[in-house]
């Protein structure tokens, strides 16, 4: 012990040195601490965690630093040689040369071992802390929590963000460090955009990512889904809109769909005209065997346009641009939460009201989610009064709307209706269009086909039977060429 | 034997022929889903049109054959985007037929007249697609690399006399406009109003003006318009519209879409003619009228109309026509190219918007414009505008004839005489006498 002791002392001889053990040894007993607490749940804060996990073992090693900085300060001052110094603060013999070597310099070397094992368990336990989605959304509190409350919302929201953001591999890993170096001092020095644009061009490759859960083989034949939307009227009488999605590869008995443009045996390139690849220059599907096909925008060829963008092979993020953070427009918003039984339609002008509620401008984002309620007890109090003393279902139906309000609308980082548009579909943005439009043409003056029933057969279109089309033809109606041509489609895809 | 063989193949053209129909309708079927949900107000109105209801489809329409040269292939069928009077005419034979033999169909010629050459020069290309072309029909030209192989400027064009690839002249849905194509939409003058207003051709505010204007505005309500039958007097008779007199059914003349065929004089060029056939047009025309007027009433207004026509004939536009004539054939004016001078547009201005107006105004019982907005301008511009132009160009022959013409014609001598002379004629009677041969029309 006094042996350590005198170490300890002789170590310290500088101010410099003392500093450095003072502040390494304070890290190190800190850390320990705070880790001992958080592996007991005591404390989950992801501030704490930045504290834990990087500003201690930053002091730890700063410490560690400063032993040798204060010895060679010592050094040059006194004019003396190290090993003059050395004899002088330490005893004999410890620096006296043993048969490998001094104990000073066994004592050293141990301790330097101890500290590269303290290290390396520190940094597995600091990389380990900035695994966890609680970090990646919590830490930077303003500009992630938009991205933190959709990812929750989301179906993903049991996959950490780093599978999707970082992948695997110590280059991902590295590439992820420096990126984020570089967002810790945007965020210190507000460099960042509002909204933050959609990293399009950053992501790691979907396919590395997506297609270890998701892989293509797995992509069969059809799904039935129905979507209602809820008209304006007094009961807002649901309009079923029933499609038979075709979401095939087309390979081997797959039956062809969307998921074509992922198919072992295609690849899809284009080159978009703009930053958000919003609008394609051109688009091309090159075969297995060879054969390439381009389609060109009539559009962007007549008006030339300076492309900054390279050309990219078409992968999942395409058009699943919106698989985790999902932002909802308003109108769909609300009938989805009708339709899923969140909310109930009872009152008259559910969702004419809730809409307008939703769609209102508020100055910030607390006020909008009292608004929305003041708003709508005024327009039943004074229009409905019975239903509006009589009916429980108002409350409900402000719960929903705040919480479809608080998790899309995000005044602190501009984020508004429809400021990430969703290219799933064509209801939310421009989606499928962007490709399957008259003015993408090939060589022979042939657009790529935007007919609705490529991509999906429809059962019902804005009707008021979810399965309108399936029913007897009745050839008075004006609808039954349609009505015909949609059955027997229906029936040949199935 | 025989009678069976007849009954078979009979049989099997009917079967082939449903067959054939069922096709066109699932193809058609197919059309309806994607517009309804792109397009759907074009869906809607055709949905809501009397082809629906007929189950006339897209495919009637804007099926094409190979040989059409605007023909392209859109998700698995060969269509036009264009659809031609010739395509109207395969059910609408008589209809296109009248519409092809009338004024109307000639209207897309405009490119070699003098409202082609002064767009082009004076305005522009971009003013002659957007303004000419838009009201006189496009020569609509092919474009390989088009989605619907037009070329932009000839698309869209609904004018009235658009030059179609497929050799068609005129363009119906210049009045039944798509994709309702509805029959009350042509019988209302805003339909006309597209094209018939502005400075050169009020039809539309000289009608606005006119007591059947007034009548049909404070009547729409009663005019009975989407009426399957549209006789004038008996489906409605508060007011005419532009095709009540123009082209719709009276009691013994059937609807005619030869805009042309109820009118007996030329109101459009600088001196006004009757038209070939002008006695049988003008019967025609009368035979509307008497449906809510009297005989007398009728040859009366024709009276009115005759008189300011020969008016504006005689003392306006004969003499300035031949002082242009001599002057151009003198080569007198300064610069070369027609309209680089000054009295080329007060002369066509006179004729072609003051002049016109008048003869407009007369002929559809507009009297501010028969006078303020017509005569009157007229001879303002003729006497303080045109004839100084004239003068100032020192053509000698000009000159002579126009000194001639003030000192001589009694139409125009009144410049040279006192004030208080001229009133006593107008109280005798003897200044209207000058007039008087003005009225007959043989």
């Amino acid at each position: 012990m006094n042996r350590f002791v005198s170490f300890i002392e002789g170590i310290s001889a500088h101010w410099i040195s003392r500093l450095g053990v003072t502040l390494t040894t304070s890290s190190f007993i800190v850390f320990v601490f705070l880790e001992v607490l958080s592996l007991l749940g005591i404390f989950t804060n992801a501030y704490l965690g930045l504290i834990t996990y990087i500003v201690f073992p930053t002091l730890f090693v700063i410490g560690l630093l400063l032993i040798p900085i204060g010895w060679w300060v010592m050094v040059r001052r006194s004019g003396k040689t190290s090993s003059e110094l050395l004899s002088e603060k330490f005893s004999k013999d410890e620096v006296e040369g043993k048969t490998f070597c001094s104990r000073l310099f066994r004592i050293i070397g141990i301790l330097t071992i101890a500290n590269i094992l303290f290290l390396t368990a520190a940094s597995v336990r600091t990389l380990h802390f900035m695994d966890q989605p609680h970090f990646c959304g919590t830490a930077c509190h303003k500009v992630m929590n938009p991205e933190w409350v959709t990812y929750q919302q989301s179906p993903h929201a049991r996959v950490k963000c780093v599978e999707c953001h970082v992948g695997e591999g110590l280059d991902a890993l590295i590439d992820s460090k420096i990126n984020g170096a570089y967002q810790i001092i945007s965020l210190t020095f507000n460099l960042y955009e509002t909204p933050i644009p959609t990293p399009v061009t950053n992501l790691r490759p979907a396919r590395e990512t997506c297609e270890k859960c998701h892989w293509p083989q797995k992509f069969l034949g059809n799904r039935l889904k129905t979507y209602v939307h809820y008209d304006f009227d007094e009961t807002s009488t649901p309009r079923y809109n029933t499609l038979n999605m075709k979401i095939g590869t087309g390979e081997e008995s797959h039956a062809k769909g969307s998921h074509w443009h992922v198919a072992e045996r295609n690849r899809v390139n284009y080159l978009a005209a703009d930053e958000k690849r919003f609008v394609m220059e051109w688009a091309e599907v090159r075969q297995e065997d060879g054969t390439l096909k381009r389609y060109s925008n009539q559009i962007v060829i007549n008006q030339p346009q300076e492309s900054s963008q390279s050309i990219r092979t078409m992968d999942c993020v395409d058009c699943h641009n919106r698989a985790t953070h999902i932002y909802e427009l308003p109108d769909l918003a609300i009938d989805d939460q009708i339709s899923k039984g969140l909310m109930n339609r009872t009152l008259p002008y559910t969702k004419k009201e809730s809409l307008g509620a939703l769609i209102k401008s508020y100055s910030n984002k607390e006020t909008g989610i009292q608004l929305i309620a003041v708003g709508l007890e005024n327009f039943y109090r004074d229009n409905y009064p019975k239903a509006f003393q009589s009916s429980l279902s108002l409350d409900s139906v402000v719960t929903v709307l705040r919480d479809v309000y608080h998790r899309n609308i995000h005044p602190g980082m501009n984020i508004a209706w429809g400021s990430y548009p969703n290219h799933i579909g064509h209801r939310k943005g421009p989606g499928c269009f962007r490709c399957h439009n008259p003015y993408m043409v090939d060589d022979e003056g042939n657009a790529i086909s935007d007919d609705c029933t490529l991509c999906h057969s429809l059962l019902a279109f804005e009707s008021d039977d979810p399965f309108r089309y399936m029913s007897p033809i009745d050839t008075t109606d004006i609808d039954h060429c349609m009505q015909r041509y949609l059955l027997k489609e229906f029936l040949r895809e199935y | 034997m025989k009678v069976f063989l007849m009954f078979l193949s009979i049989s099997l053209v009917c079967v082939s022929l449903c067959l054939a129909q069922a096709a066109e309708e699932t193809i058609a079927g197919k059309c309806m889903t994607c517009h309804k949900e792109k397009t759907l107000g074009l869906y809607m109105q055709w949905r809501n049109s009397e082809h629906a209801a007929h189950n006339v489809t897209c495919l009637e329409c804007h099926q094409a054959g190979k040989r059409d040269t605007d023909a392209f292939m859109h998700e698995g069928a060969l269509i036009a985007t264009l659809v031609t009077p010739k395509d109207c005419g395969e059910c609408h034979a008589e209809q296109t037929e009248e519409v092809e033999n009338s004024y109307h169909a000639t209207a897309g010629q405009i490119l070699e007249s003098n409202d082609a050459y002064l767009a082009h020069v004076a305005g522009g290309n971009p003013v002659a697609i957007a303004g000419c072309e838009s009201c006189h029909g496009a020569n609509v030209k092919i474009d390989k690399n088009s989605p619907n192989k037009l070329v932009i400027q000839c698309w869209p064009n609904s004018g009235i006399g658009r030059l179609n690839p497929d050799g068609s002249k005129g363009a119906c849905n210049a009045c039944h406009t798509r994709h309702s194509f509805s029959k009350t939409q042509a019988r209302q003058p805003e339909t006309c109003g597209k094209c018939h207003l502005g400075p050169d051709h009020p039809q539309k505010e000289v009608y606005e003006e006119s007591k059947h204007g007034m009548a049909y505005f404070t009547h729409v309500d009663a005019m009975n318009l989407d009426a399957d039958r549209w006789v004038v007097g008996q489906d409605y008779f508060e007011a005419p519209t532009c095709a009540t007199c123009h082209m719709s059914e009276t009691k013994s003349q059937k609807v005619n879409h030869d805009v042309g065929n109820r009118i007996s004089w030329t109101l459009r060029p600088i001196v006004s003619d009757l038209k070939d056939n002008w006695q049988q047009k003008r019967e025609n025309l009368k035979e509307v009228c008497s449906a809510c007027h009297g005989r007398v009433f009728v040859d009366g207004h024709f009276y009115q109309l005759d008189g300011v026509v020969h008016l504006y004939n005689d003392k306006f536009a004969r003499p300035s026509n031949e002082i242009m004539n001599i002057i151009k054939k003198n080569s007198s004016l300064e610069s070369k190219a027609a309209f680089s001078n000054d009295i080329e547009w007060i002369f066509w201005e006179l004729w072609h918007h003051e002049g016109r107006r008048a003869r407009h105004g007369a002929s559809m019982m507009g009297p501010d414009y028969t006078w303020w907005h017509g005569i009157y301008e007229v001879a303002q511009h003729f006497y303080f505008k045109f004839l100084p132009a004239a003068r100032a160009l020192n053509d000698q022959e000009a000159n002579a004839y126009i000194d001639k013409l003030l000192a001589d014609d009694p139409m125009h001598n009144w410049l040279n005489r006192p004030t208080a002379d001229l009133k006593n004629d107008i109280r005798s009677g003897k200044m209207q006498a000058i007039y008087r041969d003005m009225f007959k029309t043989e």
